[in-house]
């Protein structure tokens, strides 16, 4: 007999780790980690494009126009960082 | 500012056209991984039921880790702790040996933080290749977008991706640097406004130290959930 109760209490531990398993993805990330995030985003992501529009520029001998381009869906890229990662705060 | 100068140590060292000298920035990243691995070792080194101060400080640090990888990451994450382990042990002892006066910051560099920050996005990147082939590139392409709009979101998407470990180094980056200049100008108000009227800017710069103590344990802690966060983006793939 305790051989089939520890058999029964190891089964109820165990789907006791699998359910927390479960919810340990929809917890939510700290709140002051993606705080922080927002900071710097909106910048990277516009220095990103910017020097992609530069070297693009540089290999296709293009001057000015991939520079801009890139700088206006480099300012895209960050606003839609900064959206993202609110949406993510607010969950 | 002399506390950002990084010079050289003993001889200079050269493989073709790079300078690989031991400098001063070399010793601090020595100092403080040799730091971590003493601390550590002392602290795992007899597991009694009642810690002393080293294990219980070796304990605490371990279980705060392994929670914040579990908290945001999800269980998948387990193998990668002792990578993001290790990286928050550093970050956080670069930034608190900063703090003692005469050291040298490793982190107020940029290119410190950018080959950590680069190599994390790298690590990251391999990883979500690995585990979802090229249906990781789905990343890059959101659900529900018109097709004539699917060009630009795509490159807007490319653009945010590869914009992580820029963010990523100058938060770190930028957040070091400001700090120790600020306390460095306070100094200087000490200094030139002397008995009088130094006493104002004397107590602004104890108040700062101890800001800069929590924006050091703050920015290790931002680096590590962070790379958690990309971590958890190239395990469980949804967006």
């Amino acid at each position: 007999m305790p051989k089939d109760q520890f058999k029964t209490r190891l089964e109820i531990a165990k789907k006791k780790i699998s359910k927390k398993n479960l919810y340990d993805n929809k917890n939510n990330p700290s709140s002051i980690g993606t705080a922080f995030k927002l900071s710097t985003e909106l910048v990277s992501a516009v220095v990103v494009g910017t020097i992609i529009g530069f070297i693009f520029d540089k290999t296709f001998g293009t001057k000015p126009w991939f520079i801009l381009i890139f700088f206006f869906v480099g300012v895209v890229a960050g606003i839609t960082n900064v959206i993202r990662s609110a949406k993510n705060m607010q969950k | 500012m002399t506390q950002f100068n990084v010079h050289r140590i003993g001889p200079e060292i050269k493989v073709g056209a790079f300078d690989i000298s031991f400098t001063n920035a070399s010793l601090f990243m020595i100092i403080s991984s040799v730091a971590i691995l003493l601390i550590f070792s002392l602290g795992s080194k007899k597991n009694s039921l009642l810690p002393n101060k080293i294990q219980l400080l070796a304990e605490l640090s371990y279980t705060f880790v392994s929670k914040m990888i579990s908290d945001t990451a999800g269980s998948k994450a387990k193998p990668y702790f002792a990578f993001i382990f290790s990286l928050f042990m550093f970050v956080l002892f670069c930034n608190m040996f900063g703090m003692i006066p005469y050291t040298f910051t490793v982190t107020s560099h940029i290119i410190v933080t950018f080959v950590l920050a680069s190599f994390i996005f790298i690590g990251v990147t391999v990883i979500g290749f690995i585990k979802h082939g090229f249906g990781y590139l789905k990343l890059f392409v959101p659900s529900g977008v018109p097709a004539v709009l699917l060009p630009l979101i795509v490159v807007i998407e490319i653009i945010s991706y590869l914009s992580r470990p820029v963010s990523l180094s100058v938060r770190l980056f930028a957040n070091m640097m400001a700090g120790h200049t600020m306390m460095k100008v306070f100094g200087g108000f000490v200094i030139s406004l002397g008995i009088v009227g130094g006493w104002l800017p004397l107590s602004f710069s104890v108040a700062l130290t101890g800001l800069e103590i929590l924006v050091a344990f703050l920015q290790a802690y931002v680096f590590a959930i962070l790379t958690c966060i990309y971590l958890n983006d190239a395990l469980n793939l949804h967006h």
